[in-house]
């Protein structure tokens, strides 16, 4: 088939309809001791000591910022663990027993409307990096960066478009806190005296539509308004974003601020909520579990470091038992495999996507040019794959492989089924060598 | 049960090569059962002939390319059997190799001999496929590169292209050469002279001399539709190709109509459009995907090269037909525009510039050498 692909068979029907069970009492919390951004860490506890919800337990050191670890339940601090992390890597897990009494700890409070009316956007910032409030989206860029931009913002963009298939994580959320996104929404506008907002969903999906022209009636006049965008993929790419749903088309590395824009995840905006309305950090998410491997597949609100093998229980354990597995956390499109299913959720954590594993038999590429007509960002995927072939260093700079976003695309519509995106990859790091 | 780790994506497409390669002889199934109706036991002698050469080939080849290394021990015959053919013979060599021994059966002139057709057909797929690696390494067209080969080496003993069938006889033996059969005179003043012979009706109908499957127009266009409704083919190719030949044979029919009233220049155009393989060659052979660029905006240019170099051979060189040299020029051209340095898939100023002196110059050409250079001077 030699045609743009765009449109990705979405297999949210296995969830989208089901609500979010609540699963918010697991008997041990693991919480990641370093991430991908800030490899190293303290902590502030040590065994046997007891600790509060929301306390601060330690810190993580990054090179470019710090960021707090709180706890996400009350009880007492067992030890570490190894568990695998969201980027794939066997990581130390801090263990909390959960003495499931919800001690909140003395930091928690709630702000009066006038209170919050009061903060700017300097105090709001501070709020939100104490609250180690990170993009939920699955990124997990530090909220308060963003904040900290000097660029006047008049047009905050939500992404609720979750253009990725089979995760409807942010659809469950969208339908079922209107509320504290509108608010949130709210609280940053006036932070920022910014006088638009427009939460971006998907065209087809007329039930979260119908949700916010009702609740956006009762805020008229605040100047948020929903806008619906395309149904392609990647529509939730920030750049795809800002182009459907203002016609800006923004140069490859140009940051959104620069044209007055900030766009946030609607996860992001919920966590938002509870950071200035009661000073809390996230300590609850949404996440999917699905996939053909799974048995029945759910939607879950559960505590950030609850493990997964005890979501895969409520979900009835694996279907087809005998055949291999592929576990993917995030996205099928761009989610990282992870080599065991001893995983924990931690605050980036949008799905857990369990696939039967196909073996795909590799042809010679017939040069089709489906990957040049569907790469999002007008790369030459074959041409940058015969470079790295060769490697043809100067060629391979010259194909600009760094602009890739490495989004799959290529690979999937692959007529030879060859994995480009790999070749992509590695010329990515030669280029940047 | 165990857990692979995998890199993203996770999930792949349904379209495959070899859906685009069934697609292909789908496509050219209603010229080929055309042709096998009027033709039928010369045209599939020649069609098996072609497919045990071409696919034997292949086979040959596979064996040869995975061969067992020496490692001192003794294998028997079939352990070295398996070893080559294991896992590295599969459909998609017998589907590639069964479409170009279809397109060069039909691209075969009916009168060939059959020792023309078998060393045509060997030098096809060994010069224009195999040694460049097999499939997907070639830049030739292998078809054309079979047909051309025999047609040069064996042109002179060649009886004319056509024989009588039930579906077309040649009216009188000594009606004179075909549309586009080579004479001592200018190819355009005999393409001229023979326009009255034919009616447009018997042009679609491929009541003409011609080739075993060229001719017939109307199981091309279905074709064409298939290929296009099923994205197996690239409409752009198809497009630039055609559009810039009415161009160019609208220029000329034009230029010829200045000097000679009796000429019409739409009926020119059309008689260029529909005689020889342009349409054929168009829908099945320039749209190769292996043999084109990679990027749209390098599609149009390649149709174009090739539209241009047909009609200046055609118009200008000895040669009456021209398709098949154009269609290994646009191959040459291919890697030209593929080169690293220029290739992008985004429309620039410079590629828009690049197709409006495409046009404007061949055309430009067109008519000061046939309105000033005495190219036709016929009547």
């Amino acid at each position: 088939m030699i045609v743009k692909t765009a449109k990705i068979k979405d297999t949210k029907n296995l969830v989208g309809r089901l609500p979010a069970i609540r699963f918010t009492e697991p008997k041990y919390i693991y919480l990641a001791m370093d991430n991908a951004r800030c490899p190293k860490a303290e902590l502030y506890i040590k065994e046997g000591d007891h600790v509060n919800e929301c306390q601060v337990i330690g810190m993580r050191h990054g090179p470019f910022f710090e960021q707090p670890i709180h706890a996400t339940c009350s009880g007492t601090f067992v030890g570490l663990e190894k568990h695998f992390h969201r980027n794939g890597k066997l990581t130390d897990f801090i263990k909390i027993e959960n003495d499931f009494l919800d001690t909140l700890d003395s930091s928690v409070k709630t702000r009066t409307q006038e209170e919050i009316d009061a903060l700017t956007k300097e105090d709001m910032t501070q709020i939100l990096k104490d609250c180690a409030s990170v993009g939920l989206g699955g990124s997990s860029f530090p909220t308060y960066i963003k904040f900290q931009t000097d660029k006047p913002i008049n047009l905050i963009l939500i992404n609720g478009i979750e253009c990725e298939p089979y995760i409807t994580a942010d659809h469950r959320i969208m339908l079922e806190y209107p509320y504290r996104i509108v608010n949130a929404i709210k609280y940053v506008m006036h932070a920022f005296k910014c006088p638009h907002a427009k939460i971006c969903i998907k065209s087809k999906y007329k039930d979260i539509k119908e949700v916010y022209t009702q609740v956006l009636k009762e805020f008229e006049g605040s100047g948020i308004e929903l806008c619906c965008v395309g149904n392609f993929y990647p529509q939730g790419w920030e750049v795809a974003m800002i182009k459907s749903a203002t016609g800006i088309q923004l140069k490859p590395g140009e940051l959104p601020t620069n044209r007055g824009i900030l766009n946030l995840n609607v996860s992001t905006m919920v966590g938002l909520y509870k950071s200035i309305k009661y000073n809390m950090p996230v300590i609850k998410r949404d996440i999917t579990i699905t996939g053909d491997g799974i048995k029945y597949p759910k939607n879950f609100r559960v505590r950030v470091g609850t493990s997964v093998k005890e979501l895969l229980e409520i979900c009835g354990g694996y279907k087809h038992p005998e055949k291999d597995k592929v576990f993917i956390l995030g996205g099928p499109m761009m989610g990282v495999s992870v080599p065991s299913d001893d995983v924990i959720i931690t605050k980036t954590v949008t799905s857990v996507i369990v696939l039967d594993k196909t073996d795909y038999v590799e042809n010679p590429c017939v040069r089709c040019g489906s990957c040049v007509l569907s790469c999002p960002v007008h790369l030459e995927p074959v041409q940058i794959m015969n470079a790295v072939k060769t490697l043809d260093k100067e060629r391979i700079k010259k194909l600009e492989p760094l602009r890739c976003i490495e989004c799959g695309l290529c690979t999937y519509t692959c007529t030879s089924k060859i994995q480009v995106t790999d070749y992509i990859r590695k010329a990515k790091m030669i280029a940047k060598l | 049960m165990t857990i692979i780790k995998e890199s993203a994506p996770h999930i792949r497409s349904k379209a495959s090569v070899t859906r685009m390669m069934v697609d292909v002889l789908i496509a050219l199934a209603p010229t080929l059962i055309f042709a096998f109706v009027v033709y039928p036991l010369k045209m599939l002698a020649f069609y098996l002939l072609s497919l045990f050469i071409m696919i034997g080939s292949e086979f040959i080849y596979v064996g040869l390319r995975n061969m067992m290394p020496n490692d001192g021990k003794k294998h028997s015959f079939k352990e070295r059997f398996i070893y080559a053919y294991k896992g590295k013979f599969r459909l998609e060599n017998v589907l590639t190799a069964a479409i170009t021994a279809v397109i060069y059966t039909l691209i075969m002139p009916a009168g060939a001999p059959i020792y023309a057709f078998v060393i045509g057909a060997l030098a096809g797929i060994i010069f224009g496929k195999l040694v460049f690696g097999g499939l997907g390494s070639n830049i030739f067209n292998p078809a054309a590169v079979g047909m051309l080969f025999a047609k040069i080496c064996f042109g002179g003993s060649y009886p004319p292209k056509y024989v009588d069938t039930w579906y077309f006889a040649q009216p009188d033996v000594s009606a004179g050469p075909s549309p586009l059969s080579g004479s001592a005179d200018s190819s355009l003043v005999n393409f001229v002279n023979n326009m009255g012979e034919y009616s447009p009706l018997d042009m679609v109908l491929g009541r003409i001399p011609g080739t075993l499957g060229e001719v017939y127009k109307i199981t091309i266009i279905v074709g064409l539709i298939y290929l296009l409704i099923r994205r197996s083919a690239d409409y752009r190719i198809v497009l630039s190709y055609l559009g810039t030949f009415t161009v160019l044979a609208l220029v000329g029919g034009l230029s010829i109509y200045a000097l000679d009233k009796n000429v019409n220049p739409f009926m020119f155009t059309l008689y260029n459009l529909l005689s020889g393989g342009v349409l054929f060659g168009a829908v099945f052979m320039l749209t190769d995907p292996v043999t084109s660029p990679i990027n749209p905006p390098s599609r149009y240019l390649y149709g174009m090269v090739a539209a241009v170099s047909t009609i200046f051979i055609r118009f200008f060189a000895a040669l009456p037909e021209g398709v098949g040299f154009s269609i290994l020029i646009a191959n040459m051209v291919a890697c030209v525009l593929d080169h690293y340095e220029w290739s992008s898939s985004k429309y620039t100023w410079k590629k828009f510039l690049a197709m409006g002196l495409l046009i404007v110059i061949p055309a430009l050409v067109t008519f000061l050498a046939i309105y000033f250079g005495g190219v036709y001077n016929g009547k």
